[in-house]
């Protein structure tokens, strides 16, 4: 999917050669019939406003933005395993479907960099590609409902992917979420988000299995989201 | 197909049971199990270690899998140590367990980042101009260099690659040393032992173009100038399972199961061997649990309780009935023996002076080398004034006979005959004069008790009569006899002010203790005499684990001075189980000779230039331009006011321009120029310095630091987080050293008209003074946010480098699991990266030029007896002597272009000059050369042809491997050998039976390695001992490295007898004047409460950093935190986890208070360096982001710590200079009446919150 490629190459650190193919980037989204025609619109608006922009401004805000704490992390299992151990051996599996569709990891970045990602999807066959971004569809969504809340630009191509895709059931739960969070640098739910969860070692008694269920005929796929809830983000830094 | 189809639901197979009826067969798909085979399966283990300053030093298992870090955990396969000792392992503690996430965090600096506003600037200058004149445009213009700088701290930062950020680098710096002189580029970079290739990569660099490395341990104030003044040793102690052996623990101030938790086993325990563990603290510690006793003084006046300790001690140990042990082990290894002259006062009272000197007496005693530096004893068989051997005049240009008389052997130097050093005069006085004693225990302070005691204290005291060389008598006591005297103990000589009795309330008993302390004067008798006790009983196996929280006070040398005193007493030091263990930030760098010459590249130059960074930091920040602290305060009151004129940065600067102590920059000279115009003019260059700085035209760059000349212009910072974790006054350093917003609230003398300095050039404060600040790190630290070049650094799995500990040992490796993730690169490949660009863009402006270093008098060099009478050329007390009576004047080439060659080889003068430290140098051809068939030698032409290669990192820490007598059994013997020769007695069998042991890095790769005993330190590492400091010295007859080759109770320098510390004593903290002065000021609504402010290592974090960890920041409030009691808090109506704010005139901190039972009333605790950057509100007295711990701080210096050419009170890098206290603060605590995140939209320009 060619919307899949734009994104991705919009959502990398803004250089000459990206603001020197934004006008091709505008004309192929006119003629992208994937996307519904307000996201087509509102995609093409937001490349024009790159264009329009200096590339220093933007680039210091794609740093504060992006490169800087991990509310707003591009790193997909930042938001999913945060720094548990259980995010090594997710990169790794990560890689491997990579490794399984012909492709090795040429740049210097993690496997799970939302751009590097989108581009290994434009690669693929539309239900392969669909699928896959539909298992991602939770942090997508979180993104974008958190640049939504700071009335970022960016938002939309967060939009727009997840136009191509069934919307999260929870979306409503995600985008609540991201306007509860508050201003970035709160804490004040902190404890709650937080809380340590209840330990049952009967699976009977726990509604959603608990720890020590047997684990007999559940197979571990590669998973975005966790089986209970989506990490809450990290208490970050100011970006000023 | 699906594993929920493969199920049968309601039958199942028929079993064939075999083995009869033990095995049964099924047929049901087990895929499921993979997920569990395959969780642990991985690629490859690489050993590595947290690279941090806990000193923990432990190995750890790094799980590889397809190039990407999955796991770690424990390594459990360290040596065995010792017969009867527990295991070491398993070290590694939860903190360094937590930190895999900082590999793939979103906090990793993944790019180098540039502040966008200079990197503007310089594509714009670049475009027309090379880059050496693109920097001059920018650095040169106020209104550009304004544009960046005021933006620090403010973000803004773009990407940028490494060709690029190198050039500016480069550029920057050959436009400051063209211009400036390279004594204008610094850098910072704490505890080599942690990661000594990668704090090499930046000094080497840095000593090759002729900038300063800025010490850290001295900075930090985790150096006891105790430990230098007494032994004349940096810091040395027992490694932690030492600990094992003691039969009496005391935990002094040092938080042992927090702090050193891969070690506190030991401690633990030993416990159940019987051993006795007493704790000090004055909160409710992790420790205190530990404790069979626990005490707890007000904070800051355990010299108190130590010196009411040490009465009981003399009392009940040496002078009413005498430990058999004690007395010989005073007699032999400390200077209660030696001489010291009484002078006479004018109202017919004495006052303690000098050690008496062979020099003082008729033909040098027969000494005709070094006589004014050899102390003098009675012997008691014979009845003479004896020269013992061993005192430091012995140490250097001894000839013929002399020679080798440098030990501790108990005889008389001339004859060689036995003796026994008389303790005290006493049984041989010629009179019982009265002698004054300064006591500063009178001293009023806001918050600290006083006792109404004479501020002189006039005691009684045996005396003998010597004759003079000039036919005049004196009259002389022995150390032990002044000792008693100061001690207050009544000895039955008449006189007032000395006790017979526990309960009297003279100084230092322990009725007398009880209201500066609060401790009960039982408790302290009995945990004295207990102590003493086992250490009489044992031979010394009482020990005292000691802590920053004891060294961070102004009068830090008082607490640990005091402590050190009972384990002398005790005979403690020195022996196995017994001893001063004191771990704060130093770790052990055990193979530091092989890593000096690769640090700071004296294979090609020597000397480097060292820098003490605490006076680099007082003045460069201009912390002096605020200060309250009057040196009339401290002085003795024995001493002439009339006599001891000016602040601190006066003795600073006279301490500089007598050789005593470094500077940086040095001159208000560029020194390549004038070198140059000095050649030119037909003139040597150090004759011309010597002449220009006696005339006046050159003057000490410290004498006016706000001329623009005397700026330190750039600074590297690299392995540290200085402004967030150990920048005494941050917010001077924000707005003098970066001129951006800061939150300094007090006014500067010149506004306030304090007392300004004699010494210094007065002028308005200079802002901005940093031209370029470069970070290096992995982790976006409150050091990035305000530095204007980011350079990404590879973590500790991601390079190769070597790793040492005081704690254990064994040498161990960090070892490159994975490549270094997105852009980042070893600091290694960092340094040569910027020199190999800088050797590039110095062309044309920079060639082979002649520099001109000023070298202090060093530590452990024939220097360091240049002065034995303080004399200053500048007031024409003297003529200036380079080397003698000011810094000696080096003349050094530098090559600039080379600078990338030589920083990549072995240079010639290891093979011409030899390898050494300590005072010894041996030859080190040998190691030379099997260097260069180890890292094969470079073939291209030019000044490193042929020379070792050093590319990598794996090549630079083979170098220190292979030229450290620690890591290499042949330069171990060489280098006994070589001590052999000064001391006059073998030492070399503690090292031959390792002499064949080489030690390379892929062997400590495949298991860490126990060292090898070299003479660098004072212990050993024995299959029979666990390693002690002073062992070699107890048990060699090594001297120490002081004037008496004794450890010293007595300091005579004429400034330690100015300020009335030849003797320890309490003294109370100082009054830092900087809470009341805002209270009740910024009202807002809330009462305020005055509390003392305690930095202490924290809990939540990895030691003294990384409490960005969200992992730590989850189990703490996930944020700053301040400790308070339940009383203050009740008075200021605060609850526990409300937001507070701690201000006083150096700025503000905002933070949520905990309030607990643990803390005393009328002290708050902050852990140390909890970021800025991580959820902290605005602050409602700055205006701008509530600060850090150091936000409220402000470091003072102390002259005492200014001594030099003295002995062991000679400059040293990191061993001797002013230290960074800052314990003393006060701050004003009250509840936040809003809380501001400070997170609205503003316009991006406009973005003037700040941090």
């Amino acid at each position: 999917m060619l919307t899949l490629k734009i994104v991705s190459a919009l959502l990398c650190y803004p250089q000459p050669d990206l603001m020197d193919a934004l006008p091709e980037l505008a004309a192929l989204v006119r003629e992208d019939d994937e996307l519904p025609v307000v996201e087509r619109g509102r995609l093409v608006d937001f490349i024009d406003e790159l264009a329009d922009s200096d590339l220093w401004t933007l680039q210091e805000h794609y740093v504060a933005r992006f490169d800087r704490g991990r509310k707003l992390s591009l790193h997909l299992f930042e938001h999913i395993h945060g720094e548990s151990r259980d995010r090594g051996q997710a990169m790794v599996d990560l890689l491997d479907v990579y490794r399984g569709a012909g492709f090795e990891l040429k740049a210097r970045e993690l496997p799970d960099y939302l751009p590097l990602f989108l581009e290994f999807l434009a690669t693929r066959p539309h239900e392969e590609a669909r699928r896959l971004l539909d298992d991602a569809s939770h942090v997508i969504a979180l993104l974008g409902a958190r640049l939504a809340e700071r009335h970022d630009p960016y938002a939309v191509l967060f939009d727009a992917l997840l136009a191509l895709i069934e919307l999260p059931a929870d979306l409503g739960e995600i985008r609540a979420q991201a306007a509860s969070e508050g201003p970035d640098r709160t804490i004040t739910d902190m404890d709650k988000i937080w809380e340590e969860e209840q330990v049952t070692f009967l699976a009977s008694q726990a509604p959603d299995g608990g720890c020590g269920v047997a684990a007999a005929g559940t197979a571990q796929p590669l998973a975005f989201v966790p089986p209970r809830q989506m990490r809450a983000p990290a208490p970050s830094q100011p970006s000023r | 197909m699906s594993h929920f189809l493969d199920r049968l639901t309601f039958f199942r197979k028929t079993r064939e049971p075999f083995a009869d009826g033990h095995g049964a067969r099924t047929d049901e798909d087990r895929g499921w199990e993979d997920a569990y085979r395959l969780r642990w399966q991985h690629d490859k283990i690489v050993r590595s270690t947290h690279g941090v300053n806990c000193t923990g030093s432990c190995s750890w298992k790094i799980y590889v899998k397809n190039g990407l870090v999955t796991w770690e955990t424990q390594q459990t396969d360290y040596p065995r140590t010792r017969d009867d000792l527990p295991n070491h392992e398993p070290r590694g503690c939860q903190r360094g367990a937590s930190y895999s996430w900082y590999l793939y965090s979103a906090n990793r600096v993944k790019y180098p980042m540039v502040r966008g506003r200079l990197m503007q600037l310089w594509r714009e200058a670049r475009a027309t101009k090379d880059p050496v004149e693109a920097w001059a445009s920018i650095a040169s213009d106020p209104a550009k260099a304004a544009e960046y700088k005021t933006r620090r701290g403010l973000g803004g930062f773009v990407r940028a690659d490494w060709a690029e950020v190198n050039e500016l680098i480069a550029a920057a710096n050959a436009w400051t040393i063209k211009q400036y002189g390279p004594d204008r580029v610094s850098g910072f970079s704490p505890i080599p032992a942690m990661s000594m290739v990668s704090y090499a990569a930046g000094s080497r660099y840095l000593s090759l173009i002729g900038g300063n490395c800025l010490s850290f341990y001295d900075w930090y104030c985790d150096l006891p100038p105790a430990s230098p003044m007494i032994w004349g040793e940096q810091t040395d102690v027992p490694e932690s399972a030492d600990w094992y052996n003691s039969s009496f623990i005391m935990m002094w101030g040092s938080n042992v199961p927090q702090t050193r938790t891969p070690d506190a086993h030991f401690m633990t325990e030993v416990r159940y061997k019987g051993t006795k563990t007493v704790v000090v603290t004055p909160d409710y510690s992790e420790a205190s649990k530990f404790a069979d006793i626990w005490l707890h003084p007000k904070q800051g006046t355990d010299a108190a309780l130590a010196m009411a300790m040490g009465h009981v001690i003399l009392r009940e140990f040496h002078l009413d009935a005498k430990s058999e042990y004690f007395d010989k082990y005073v007699r032999e290894t400390t200077d209660f023996p030696v001489l010291v002259v009484l002078d006479a006062r004018a109202d017919g009272s004495y006052v303690n002076g000098r050690f008496l000197r062979a020099a003082d007496l008729e033909g040098g005693a027969g000494q005709a080398n070094n006589p004014e530096w050899k102390t003098l004893a009675f012997d008691e068989k014979t009845g003479n004034l004896i020269v013992p051997n061993g005192s430091i005049g012995f140490r250097w240009g001894e000839k013929d006979s002399l020679v080798g008389k440098w030990n501790l052997e108990p005889r008389e130097s001339l004859t060689g005959a036995d003796a026994q050093f008389r303790l005290s005069v006493n049984e041989i006085r010629d009179a019982v004069v009265p002698v004054a004693f300064p006591y500063f225990g009178a001293t009023k302070h806001p918050h600290f008790a006083h006792t109404n005691h004479d501020e002189i204290q006039i005691r009684n005291v045996p005396a003998k009569k010597v004759r003079l060389a000039d036919g005049s008598e004196a009259l002389v006591a022995t150390v032990y006899d002044l000792t008693l005297a100061q001690y207050g103990l009544d000895r039955g000589l008449g006189g007032g002010n000395v006790a017979a009795s526990f309960d009297d309330d003279v100084p230092y008993t322990p009725a007398w203790q009880e209201k500066i302390t609060g401790v009960p004067r039982a408790q302290v008798i009995a945990v004295a005499r207990q102590f003493a006790e086992n250490a009489d009983r044992t031979h010394g196996r009482s020990m005292i684990i000691i802590g920053a929280a004891m060294n961070h006070w102004y009068h830090m040398d008082m607490n640990y001075r005091g402590v050190i005193n009972l384990l002398m007493m005790c005979g403690c030091i020195g022996q196995s189980g017994g001893g001063w263990a004191h771990y704060v930030g130093q770790e052990k760098l055990r193979p530091q000779t092989g890593w000096t010459a690769l640090a700071f590249a004296l294979d090609w130059n020597r000397p480097p230039r060292h820098m003490n960074g605490t006076s680099f930091f007082y003045i460069h920040s201009s912390q002096w331009r605020h200060e309250k602290l009057a040196m009339s305060e401290i002085l003795s009151p024995l001493a002439d006011p009339k006599d001891w004129q000016g602040t601190q940065i006066d003795y600073n600067v006279r301490s500089a321009r007598m050789g005593w102590l470094p500077t940086a920059p040095h001159f208000n000279v560029n020194t390549l120029k004038f070198a140059k115009e000095a050649v030119a003019a037909g003139k040597a260059p150090v004759e011309h310095l010597v002449a220009g700085l006696k005339s006046g035209k050159v003057d000490f760059a410290f004498a006016d630091p706000d001329n623009p000349v005397n700026f330190p212009r750039n600074l590297f910072v690299w392995r540290s987080n200085l402004l967030g974790s150990s920048g005494k006054g941050h917010e001077y350093f924000l707005k003098y050293l970066l001129g951006t917003t800061h939150g300094v609230q007090g006014k500067d003398l010149g506004e306030e008209g304090g007392e300004k300095p004699l010494e210094v050039q007065w002028r308005e404060g200079a802002t901005g003074k940093l031209d370029l600040l470069v970070t290096l790190d992995f982790r976006m630290s409150t050091t990035c946010m305000y530095s204007d070049i980011v350079l990404p650094t590879a973590t500790w799995y991601e390079k190769n480098d070597l790793n040492t500990s005081d704690m254990h040992p064994f040498i161990h490796p960090l070892s490159a699991a994975v490549d270094p993730a997105w852009e980042s690169r070893t600091d290694w490949d960092i340094f040569k990266g910027i020199a190999e660009k800088f050797s590039e863009v110095c062309r044309g402006h920079l060639g082979v030029e002649q520099d001109i270093v000023a070298l202090p008098t060093q530590h452990d060099t024939p220097n360091e007896l240049a002065m034995p009478e303080v004399r200053d050329w500048k007031k024409g007390e003297c003529e200036l002597i380079p080397g003698k009576t000011g810094p000696s004047l080096v003349v050094v080439e530098r090559d600039y272009p080379n600078t990338f060659k030589k920083f990549t080889s072995v240079g010639p003068l290891l093979d011409k000059l030899g390898n050494g430290g300590k005072g010894i140098s041996w030859n080190t051809v040998h190691e030379v050369e099997a260097l260069a068939t180890l890292n094969y030698t470079v073939l291209e032409d030019g000044v490193s042809k042929g020379r070792p290669r050093i590319d990598s990192d794996i090549d630079a820490a083979e170098v220190i491997l292979m030229l450290a007598p620690e890591t290499n059994g042949h330069v171990a013997v060489k280098s006994w050998a070589a001590l052999s020769k000064i001391t006059g007695r073998d030492h070399t069998h503690l090292a031959l039976p390792k002499e064949h042991e080489k030690i390379r890095y892929r062997d400590i790769q495949a298991q860490p390695r126990k060292i090898i005993s070299s003479p660098t330190w004072s212990g050993l590492e024995d299959e029979n001992v666990s390693y002690n400091a002073g062992y070699t010295n107890v048990h060699e007859l090594i001297p120490w490295r002081t004037v008496t080759g004794r450890q010293q109770f007595y300091q005579d320098h004429p400034w330690m007898l100015g300020f009335g510390e030849a003797m320890c004593a309490y003294r109370p903290p100082v009054d830092m004047k900087a809470a009341e002065p805002l209270l009740g000021k910024r009202q807002n609504g809330q009462p305020e409460i005055v509390l003392n402010f305690i930095t202490p290592h924290q809990k939540w974090g990895i030691h003294s950093t990384y409490t960005d960890n969200l992992l730590m920041l989850t189990l703490s409030r996930g944020g700053p935190i301040i400790w308070i009691s339940e009383v203050d808090a009740k008075k200021a109506g605060i609850e526990d986890n409300d937001w507070i704010e701690a201000f006083n005139l150096n700025g503000a901190i905002a933070a949520r208070a905990v309030v607990s039972q643990r803390v005393p009333e009328g002290m708050s605790m902050m852990y140390h360096a909890q970021e800025k950057i991580v959820n902290t509100p605005g602050s409602e007295v700055t205006g701008t982001r509530g600060g850090i711990h150091n936000s409220v701080t402000r470091t003072v210096l102390k002259p005492t710590h200014m001594i030099g050419s003295y002995a062991q009170q000679s400059y040293g890098f990191n061993y001797y200079g002013t230290v960074g206290a800052n314990r003393d603060e006060f701050i004003v605590v009250r509840k936040m009446a809003k809380i501001d995140w400070m997170d609205e939209e503003v316009d991006s320009d406009a973005q003037a919150a700040g941090h």
